[in-house]
């Protein structure tokens, strides 16, 4: 038995050790926008992607939107679902429907030339979307 | 594979980390409401780790592991003397603590004129190592898998040593365990710091598969999951809360058409599962009769002089 644990601790380490690779180059920013649907829950989002670094818009790439709700980890997350590249470079269209009201983190995946992920916390309700408010710690309130 | 599939299993097999935490203490006979607390602390270690000091993902979940069982044992001491109710009150108080620590935790620097790292209640964004190292989301699976493999063997090693037999006998009877001789205070935070460790290795792929964490991430709900999924799955067996978090994530996922309903069909379950099989579905008695068909059916297991009958012994046969 040791050695059967030895043996898979031996594999675990080397997978850890292969997934040392060569560094990515772009990183991605993001703006999104979205609006309440015309159903309930639904959500119609514009996302604006540029390179982080020198602000170019990033286009000719596969979108995923994803959403988290941070709450619940895990539990409460939706299919993600692909965004459609705009006439405007670098901004992207999608619809997404969420099972409830509330605070979401949005992931937006990328892949193809630049692969990346941009994590982006909203909230959501019945017929508004905006910033989400934490709470904040006591003193430290930003205006 | 399809990347929301391999997303749903990356989920299931990081949450079984949390779950099997949680496990440990429940071998013992505690009932822990803070083990998301170790969980924070892993995903942030391992997230600053890797986003602020460049270290490999390999050192920077030890580190989490470390970090979170030395947070775990420095938990267990001052609540040795605490049982039941008093017990789980302590750990739930001790886990918002932690996350209201991480609401007032700032510590960021700036990389690539980026500033990176901890931000209080904002998180904790960029924890991107498997992107700046060109780790596919299939890649970072099978590694969730193989360290959930490795843990797994640690728990089959576990309970046929005699540390897993007094780890029973101590939530089976700890006055009982005491009389015979055996360490309680020493055992629980032995316990209680393999299961802060389980946890934080947890947290710190957590932080790394989703390349993001917050403090509200950590909240009492996840703590309440996980201690649900060893009382769903079974405390017979370590595979026991890695069908709860199955159950859970895994089966209610794929239900898309329960959406917002998951939470309330999960409460019912737990509580159903509570009058009908207190032990979960994979409880002592479900383990030992499997062992025995398994015994009688393979021609490996039929070993001169196993003796089978400890665990029976100890928790009576009881259901």
């Amino acid at each position: 038995m040791r050695s059967i644990i030895c043996t898979a601790a031996a594999i675990a380490m080397l997978a850890l050790c292969g997934l040392e690779g060569a560094h990515a180059q772009v990183r991605a920013k993001a703006g999104v926008t979205c609006k309440p649907g015309t159903e309930k829950l639904q959500y119609d989002c514009i996302i604006k992607l540029a390179n982080s670094k020198t602000n170019e818009p990033l286009s000719g790439l596969t979108l995923t939107v994803g959403a988290d709700m941070p709450s619940m980890p895990a539990a409460h997350n939706v299919r993600p679902v692909g965004a459609a590249e705009d006439q405007e470079k670098g901004t992207y269209k999608a619809r997404i429907v969420l099972e409830m009201y509330g605070d979401w983190a949005l992931r937006l995946d990328l892949s193809g030339p630049v692969r990346d992920r941009v994590v982006k916390r909203l909230r959501f309700e019945r017929d508004r979307v905006g910033e989400t408010t934490p709470a904040r710690a006591p003193g430290r309130h930003r205006h | 594979m399809d990347d929301y599939l391999i997303g749903v299993l990356s989920n299931i097999g990081v949450i079984s980390f949390i779950a099997l935490s949680a496990y440990l203490l429940l071998l013992t006979g505690e009932i822990s409401f803070g083990q998301q607390a170790f969980f924070a602390i892993g995903a942030y270690a391992a997230g600053i780790a890797t986003a602020l000091w460049g270290w490999p993902l390999a050192l920077a979940l030890v580190w989490g592991a470390a970090i979170g069982g030395a947070a775990a044992v420095l938990v267990g001491i001052p609540t040795l003397r605490l049982h039941g109710l008093y017990f789980a009150i302590a750990t739930l108080a001790f886990a918002e603590m932690v996350r209201i620590l991480f609401e007032l935790f700032r510590y960021q620097i700036t990389i690539d004129g980026e500033l990176v790292g901890p931000d209080g209640a904002d998180g904790f964004r960029n924890i991107r190592y498997i992107f700046d190292n060109n780790i596919d989301a299939f890649q970072f699976l099978l590694l969730i898998y193989a360290l959930l493999a490795v843990v797994l063997l640690g728990f089959v090693l576990l309970e046929r040593s005699r540390l897993g037999v007094i780890f029973r006998m101590i939530g089976e009877d700890e006055t009982l365990a005491g009389l015979q001789g055996v360490s309680i205070a020493h055992h629980k935070v032995l316990a209680a710091g393999i299961s802060g460790a389980l946890a934080g290795i947890g947290g710190g792929l957590y932080a790394h598969l989703t390349t993001y964490v917050e403090p509200r991430i950590f909240d009492v709900m996840l703590g309440v999951h996980s201690l649900a999924y060893g009382l769903i799955g079974g405390l017979g067996t370590a595979l026991g809360p890695l069908l709860g978090v199955l159950i859970d994530i895994g089966v209610l996922e794929s239900i898309r058409a329960l959406s917002g309903y998951r939470m309330i069909i999960f409460g019912g379950l737990v509580a159903l599962l509570l009058i009908v099989r207190p032990r979960g579905l994979l409880d002592e008695n479900v383990v030992h009769k499997i062992g025995r068909f398994w015994r009688r059916i393979s021609p490996w297991a039929r070993r001169p002089g196993l003796n089978t009958g400890n665990r029976n012994n100890l928790t009576g046969g009881r259901p």
